[in-house]
């Protein structure tokens, strides 16, 4: 099955085209990341998807229904983090929850959910004076409510510290154990890296890219750096390596030689120092950062 | 049932606030006053007609200004403002359509708005029973009934005014505008348009129309609708040889119940296609 399908979606408001003929399939079950700079559409494509914003032209569907004319059916199994959101009235964290629960007809205990987003000291306390990082957890919990079949993520980490990111990382992650499609966007790159089976790129309102990780790597043509720091650098090596198939830079500072090179060179790159008589004492290997990657794709430097 | 849990959640979001308290608190102090001007005000200049019956007019000719000026301060903001602040998108990302929210703010303000006109007219009525001596059960139950269509109407409309926009502040200045044009300003207007109506000669012949006119701002239409629900010999009722329904003060009570669809279902059909 698949869990959110758009076809040729496209949304203006006035002038300005927030998404251009976007065409993107998110099987069901998976953890799809959905990447790009801040106002590149992301929002409204979630906008489209829970039938906040009509789009201008094409057609999204959700759980395989129609997402203008199912709205409720698509939203009773779907668990949403929404990215704007307002003061919440003069409820507790528990009722919140509770307000979920009743709304979506669960049978969750609120005080579960709060335990597990890491706010249950907070269930009586008005949300009104949570925290950014307290609220986000709580909406979190809001939309874990329910198991449900598809979670909307809209730029979840936002307002989290350090720890409380790796407990998102960590939740969905066990959401996506459960079998549910867990759809996740970001502008922070690690965040979606750490999670995501596939990623698509936004940018402008285009879809610019979407693969796996590693494909996107691959096609960008990035590649990674590995640092050797050996007891002396030899003659000739550097001219060594840069014949190398799948080299393509070497720098030498002090003791240390640097080479960028694609994964599958990086043994005959180990393998060369050593044939030139020099001693491997320190091996640092790094892959392009999806920053590097990002930017390929979306025309930044 | 979705409409229900919206009402419930947005009631107890008011219960929560001081401000509804101090409202009521208000309104019972203003409601007892009322009451005893009235009681003592016509004793004094030895008006006969001192009735508990009179006393349900008076006290509904004098809530119409709390009614409506709480119903903007606390309804203007209902769905401009979960717009504007974006948490409209909380409760919609939820299996609530936009209907649901949109009733459900109007019962859970009505419900709001309700309290403390209800406890505000038992206060003034059982003073003035005190000191008049009488109770007058028809005359108190229309007023309480007919008060609290009028409040759900109110709520209605400035829920609707709302409706119309994700901006708080044009919808305080819708609300206003309303309010000052169907309020404080609607005998001028009618003024206006009995002078032009000079010149057109199909109308000129027959004032009923104004009269008509004269019954359209919402507080009219109540007070006028009450003397509807009221037997007796009190208003303007006996006086018209009622020989059309216009002319009856049941007019009052469909100018009501248009105030309560109209404005609310151009709200819905503007606030359903908008993109949030």
């Amino acid at each position: 099955m698949v869990a959110i399908d758009l076809t040729g979606v496209t949304k203006t408001y006035g002038d300005v085209t927030a998404l251009q003929g976007v065409d993107l399939t998110v099987e069901d079950g998976e953890v799809f990341g959905f990447l790009g700079p801040n106002g590149a559409g992301k929002s409204t494509t979630i906008d489209i998807l829970l039938d906040h914003a009509r789009p201008t032209a094409g057609q999204a569907t959700v759980l395989g229904m129609d997402a203008q004319d199912e709205t409720v059916a698509i939203r009773e199994r779907t668990g949403v983090l929404p990215e704007q959101f307002g003061p919440l009235g003069e409820m507790t964290g528990r009722q919140h929850v509770a307000f979920t629960v009743e709304a979506k007809d669960a049978d969750d205990d609120p005080d579960a959910i709060l335990q597990r987003v890491g706010i249950a000291h907070a269930a009586d306390r008005p949300a009104s004076g949570y925290s950014k990082g307290m609220t986000q957890r709580l909406m979190l919990g809001m939309a874990l409510v329910g198991e449900p079949e598809l979670l909307i993520l809209d730029e979840p980490t936002t307002g989290l510290d350090p720890n409380g990111a790796r407990q998102m990382r960590q939740i969905v992650h066990e959401e996506a154990d459960r079998g549910a499609t867990v759809f996740f966007s970001s502008h922070i790159l690690e965040q979606v890296e750490a999670v995501c089976d596939r990623v698509g790129i936004l940018d402008a309102g285009n879809l610019v890219a979407v693969d796996s990780i590693d494909g996107l790597r691959e096609a960008a043509g990035t590649t990674g750096e590995m640092a050797i720091v050996l007891d002396a650098v030899p003659d000739g090596l550097v001219t060594d390596l840069e014949d190398l198939e799948g080299v393509t830079s070497v720098r030498v500072e002090e003791d240390t030689v640097t080479v960028g090179c694609e994964n599958p060179a990086k043994g005959a790159v180990v393998r060369s120092c050593q044939d030139a008589g020099a001693t491997v004492e320190n091996i640092e290997t790094s892959e392009a950062s999806l920053e590097d990657l990002f930017a390929a794709y979306t025309g930044g430097v | 049932m979705s409409t229900l849990a919206v009402a419930k959640k947005d009631f107890q979001d008011a219960l929560r606030s001081k401000a509804l308290w101090g409202l009521s608190a208000l309104f019972v102090l203003l409601s007892l006053l009322i009451a005893y001007v009235f009681a003592g005000f016509t004793a004094e200049i030895g008006i006969e007609a001192q009735t508990a019956k009179g006393l349900a007019y008076f006290l509904a000719s004098q809530i119409t200004l709390f009614v409506s000026i709480t119903a903007i301060v606390i309804a203007y903001k209902a769905i401009a403002g979960e717009r504007e602040s974006g948490s409209i998108k909380i409760l919609l990302s939820l299996p609530h359509t936009r209907r649901d929210v949109l009733l459900g703010k109007v019962f859970g303000r009505s419900a709001t708005l309700a309290v403390p006109t209800l406890i505000g007219l038992l206060a003034g009525a059982a003073l003035g029973a005190a000191l008049m001596g009488e109770v007058a059960p028809v005359a108190l139950g229309a007023l309480l009934l007919m008060s609290l269509i009028f409040v759900l109407t109110y709520i209605s409309i400035i829920v609707g005014l709302s409706a119309l926009t994700g901006s708080t502040s044009r919808a305080s200045m819708l609300t206003i505008s309303f309010f000052f044009v169907f309020e404080l300003l609607w005998g001028g207007v009618l003024i206006g348009i009995s002078w032009i109506s000079r010149e057109l000669p199909f109308l000129s012949d027959d004032p009923a129309w104004i009269d008509i006119l004269a019954q359209i701002p919402p507080s009219a239409a109540y007070t006028t609708g009450l003397t509807a629900l009221i037997p007796g010999d009190i208003g303007p009722a006996d006086e018209t040889t009622a020989d059309a329904f216009y002319q009856t003060p049941w007019i009052g009570i469909v100018i009501l119940v248009l105030w309560l669809v109209v404005p609310l279902a151009i709200g819905y059909w503007r606030f359903s296609k908008v993109d949030l």
